[in-house]
């Protein structure tokens, strides 16, 4: 505890010498000889200005959306692979590339929340792609609580089978069942049902359909869906995905196409393997949409985003979107219900019990922007210009150091999440347990506590967030 | 010392009343709430000209008057600076940009909003819908089944008597579904299932079958309206009281809810005038409430016949009434006395989570903010740039103002405060003691398009009992209880309402209900396919304007069109 405070203090006095020197990198080399000597100041580049950071957050929006696509296109490549040939190592694989798939995406939803391509990207009557907030593809790709019961069988707390809305779907309650209604499941098919007439409710695409039909519904080891739950995810088998074409050689015991029942028609298989695979094309399609807008250099949103008149605002947008996904997405959405209400339709990741992950990556992802950084996939960490450089830069070294802190103590709390996840109990059951759901608490108080501190660096840099509506008084009429 | 209090309180209501009667005509009169100056801007020694303002009386809003022939400079702003520009299908469903703003705002306005999409524990033993969403489709509205094979889902029929009376078996709705154990699913009705089975099924089918009726504009076009008819079968717990009387609902919209809670007492007042002493044919009636916790008398603004005066009171009689869903405001189960079914079923529910009720006061503040903080569209029809509007929309304008659409369907108001709820301040863990004004819905020049009054609408209605052939019957399962109305009557007197009165809906935001759900329709039952057949359907106080209409040119009808789709 004194170390940490020493610390602290040799960062506070190192920042106010900088301060005290005026040197905001305006003079140049000079300034960067003056008082901290050449290294600049605590270890910054004097230099770092507010184009230097929009342009590493452009950057790395292109780095974390292209690494998105990469492992949803190994996803593809996977869940082609095992609807041709169903083995149990083959879906396994599947599985391992949706877990790895979210990964990067993750730590994308940062980027969500400021009018970017993921919430705006769409093509204008002439088709040329265009940002129009709320037509971006980021409901198709992520939306959730997923309508499984639209889509394949389930089955509700009384063992009995779940229907998805029977006036629709006039065969089985389900796309997937109902041949009569949808002859052929294709993405077209997908894109038209998704938000089902009008309906925010029904989800049919994106992560958690893939997820859904690669897990099934999350119920309990013995197959029943009690609201005691336990610790497994879902326990689709893989012969829900046998066809007549399809059974491996090596199935010894007979077993063919399954849904919910043994000796379902084959018919119903293929139609669940039509399903993931379109599934998985949609999302690959709506995630290279939005890699293509931020590719420095030619990507029209990124070429925007970066323009020197723009700073300001993407600055700005930076901020708000760290804002709102701490607050009102992470702590708000995805985790007070969820604990409040132990409800698991309120997870996130429910069918594969990956929920941990999300709420990990989102985190981090704001920590990411904050620190100027990300890692790729394949290990590459790239690191660029900070928002925390800037606010040393501006002089509120100590609010920079406050927020570092709060980025870091929110990390330690979801790694609390995270790690008692992996070693085996999943969020949907730590939200049953008292001392476990303390822990979600103190993650949700550590958000709280960095979304105030992330107003108050907006305040700082006397940031204004956009708003179009302004200048309009209430007696101005 | 509360009665007192009350008596007061009406006395002052009174005064205000008349003394804007009194004050009507003459725009020097000063306001006698607020105290806002005249407009001393007009020399005083020339009489001022009036007759373009919209309103003879002058409102207590210290605004300018609104004028026939000129759009307020922020006219394109229905809800001022708590306006969205979205206007896609999400158009309905944006927060407040200022509690956007706040991130602890908005992470509670977020929350409200996963709970309005979702199930809910406990829900049933009989409701209609399953989520505030389901009937609120997109925060816009319910739809009509495409056919009569289709149970209500985002649409109910209410049921009482001719006299104001709940049906003493049904209540005040009929929910279609039930839910029994062990049974999956919503489960509709079954004929005496209830009685002979003891289970809870849900109370009635009902359903919508309509007739063309022909009509003319004086240019000799012709239109056709849809006339429904509403028909009950499948009775599960016996049959109805003698004098049953059906009122057909479609779920309104519920973007705009907190500024239209916002607007004072005082404001709506003005427009009252239940005794037509200025002879325009119109006139409006306010209709009053309990605060369901203080049981303070209030203004009711809210339901289609303005029988709740909070969105607090309205959202909580919904999760009863609609979902079944009891919370400490309606901790009763939408069960009445006379169905043991209900009952039964009730006692099965899972109550584990919130002291016996299905719904924490959490989830239930949550789920009021939502509905307080949400935006309302931008209009179309406007340049920025340029400062304009469309030809076609400014005359559309004024038509609307020349066939007096604006007495019922008054385009401004402006919002006073905005209490803190009177659960608390809800955060997203925690409901606190404090209360706190949500100052992002305050002292806003908004354009609702409302009176938030009643209105005689004109018609009757008479409920017959039919086999499938139309023969009259008494009883049996096939003997089918049919209502059939003339006009918008619904024959069903509610709260202050008579079976003849609505509540004037606000129009804002309507050119975006086809948008936000392709198959919504208009009016109170969804009966109008466009807002032309809407305006048709006018009858009552509204036969004068709605005459108006039929007499315009195609071209004038066109223009009107025009304006409205741009709300």
């Amino acid at each position: 505890m004194k170390n940490i405070k020493n610390i602290a203090l040799t960062l506070v006095c190192t920042a106010v010498l900088a301060a005290c020197s005026g040197d905001d990198g305006k003079d140049g080399t000079v300034g960067t000889a003056g008082v901290q000597g050449e290294q600049g100041v605590a270890g910054v580049s004097n230099f770092v200005t507010a184009q230097d950071v929009v342009n590493t957050n452009a950057q790395h929006a292109y780095a974390a959306f292209a690494d998105s696509l990469i492992a949803a296109k190994f996803l593809q490549e996977k869940v082609n692979e095992l609807v041709q040939n169903p083995t149990e190592a083959n879906f396994t694989a599947a599985k391992s590339a949706w877990l790895a798939a979210r990964e990067p995406y993750g730590q994308t939803e940062v980027y969500r929340f400021r009018e970017g391509p993921i919430d705006a990207l769409t093509k204008n009557e002439a088709g040329e792609w265009v940002l129009v907030d709320g037509e971006g593809p980021e409901g198709a790709i992520n939306a959730w609580p997923l309508a499984e019961a639209l889509i394949d069988y389930t089955i509700d707390m009384d063992g009995n089978e779940g229907r998805g809305n029977a006036a629709v779907y006039q065969n089985g309650g389900n796309i997937i069942h109902d041949v009569t209604s949808f002859p052929v499941i294709t993405k077209a098919l997908l894109q038209e049902k998704f938000e089902l007439d009008g309906e925010e409710a029904n989800v049919t695409s994106g992560y958690h359909a893939v997820e859904f039909l690669l897990w099934g519904q999350d119920l309990n080891a013995d197959l029943t869906y009690t609201a005691n739950r336990d610790y497994t995810a879902g326990h689709r088998p893989v012969t829900d995905f046998y066809t007549a074409a399809t059974i491996p050689a090596d199935e010894a015991n007979g077993r063919t196409c399954t849904s919910g029942e043994q000796g379902a028609q084959d018919a119903v298989c293929e139609r669940r393997a039509q399903f993931l695979t379109a599934a998985a094309d949609l999302l690959v399609d709506d995630l290279q949409n939005v890699v293509n807008a931020w590719k420095p250099g030619s990507g029209f949103h990124y070429s925007e985003y970066t323009k020197a008149e723009n700073v300001d605002k993407s600055l700005a947008s930076m901020f708000e979107s760290m804002g709102r996904l701490s607050f009102g997405e992470l702590a708000g959405e995805r985790m007070s219900i969820a604990v409040r209400t132990d409800s698991q339709e309120d997870e996130h990741s429910c069918f594969s019990d990956n929920t941990h992950r999300d709420i990990w990556l989102n985190a981090k992802g704001v920590q990411n922007h904050y620190s100027g950084s990300y890692t790729k996939v394949d290990g590459e960490a790239l690191i660029g210009a900070s928002i925390h450089d800037l606010l040393v830069v501006k002089g509120h070294h100590e609010l920079a150091n406050e927020l570092r802190a709060a980025f870091e103590a929110t990390m330690a709390t979801a790694s609390v999440i995270d790690n008692t996840a992996k070693l085996g109990m999943s969020f949907d059951v730590q939200i049953q347990n008292e001392q476990n759901k303390q822990d979600v608490y103190a993650t949700i108080q550590a958000l709280v506590k960095q979304t105030e501190l992330i107003q108050k660096a907006v305040d700082a840099l006397g940031l204004e967030i956009d708003n179009s509506l302004k200048g309009d008084t209430e007696e101005d009429i | 010392m509360n009665f007192l209090n009350k008596y007061n309180y009406i006395a002052a209501l009174l005064v205000t009343i008349l003394l804007s009667a009194c004050g009507g005509g003459s725009s020097e009169s000063s306001n006698p709430t607020t105290g806002t100056p005249p407009d001393t801007s007009t020399p005083p020694d020339t009489v001022p000209d009036t007759s373009n303002h919209a309103f003879s009386i002058t409102a207590n809003d210290g605004l300018p008057p609104l004028l026939t022939d000129k759009a307020d400079k922020n006219e394109h702003l229905s809800a001022g600076v708590a306006t969205t520009t979205i206007q896609n299908n999400d158009a309905y469903s944006q927060a407040i940009p200022a509690i956007v703003q706040q991130p602890e705002r908005d992470a509670v306005f977020k929350a409200g909003d996963h709970t309005f999409r979702s199930n809910h524990d406990g829900e049933g033993p009989l409701f209609n819908n399953t989520s505030c969403q389901g009937c609120h489709i997109k925060d816009g509205r319910g739809e009509v089944p495409s056919s009569s094979d289709e149970p209500m889902m985002s649409m109910f029929l209410r049921v009482g008597d001719s006299k104001g009376r709940i049906d003493p078996i049904y209540g005040d709705q009929i929910q279609v579904f039930g839910v029994i154990e062990g049974k999956s699913g919503p489960i509709l009705a079954k004929y005496q299932g209830a009685i002979n089975e003891g289970l809870s099924y849900g109370e009635a089918y009902t359903w919508v079958e309509y007739e063309t009726q022909q009509g003319e504009f004086s240019d000799g076009e012709s239109y056709t309206l849809r006339k429904p008819i509403y028909k009950v079968k499948d009775l599960a717990y016996g049959d109805f009281n003698e004098d049953v009387r059906l009122s057909a609902r479609v779920t309104p919209h519920v973007y705009g809810s907190g500024l239209i809670e916002s607007i004072p007492e005082s404001s709506i007042l003005v427009y009252a005038d239940p005794n037509d002493s200025n002879n325009d044919g119109i006139s409006g009636r306010a209709a009053y409430t309990s605060q369901p916790i203080t049981g303070a008398r209030e203004l009711a603004r809210f339901g289609q016949k303005a029988v709740t005066g909070s969105i607090l009171q309205q959202i909580s009689g919904a999760y009863r009434g609609d979902m079944g869903v009891t919370s400490s405001l309606n901790p009763e189960e939408p069960c009445t006395n006379l169905q043991p079914a209900c009952d039964q079923q009730a006692l099965r529910e899972n109550n584990r989570h919130h002291n016996g009720v299905d719904l924490n006061n959490i989830d239930l503040a949550q789920v009021e903010f939502y509905n307080r903080t949400l935006a309302v569209p931008k209009r179309r029809g406007f340049d920025e740039a340029s400062n304009t509007w469309n030809s076609d929309v400014l005359a559309g304008r004024g038509l609307f103002y020349k066939a007096n659409c604006h007495s019922c369907h008054v385009p401004r108001h402006k919002t006073g405060k905005a209490l803190g709820s009177v659960l608390g301040d809800v955060d997203l863990l925690q409901i606190k003691e404090t209360k706190t004004n949500i100052t992002a819905l305050e002292d806003l020049v908004i354009y609702p398009y409302t009176d938030l009054l009643l209105h005689d609408m004109g018609g009757s209605c008479d409920v017959t009992r039919e086999l499938a052939s139309g023969e009259s019957c008494t009883s049996g399962e096939q003997c089918v209880y049919v209502q059939r109305c003339d006009g918008l009557a619904d024959g069903r007197p509610e709260g202050d309402a008579t079976g003849v009165e609505w509540k004037t809906p606000p129009l804002w935001g309507i050119g975006l209900v086809k948008t936000v759900n392709p198959k919504a329709t208009f009016l109170h039952d969804g009966r109008a396919l466009t807002i032309e057949e809407a305006i048709l359907w006018h009858g009552g106080e509204a036969l004068a304007a709605q005459k108006s209409y039929i007499n315009m040119t195609k071209a004038e009808r066109s223009n009107l069109q025009a304006f409205l789709n741009s709300l």
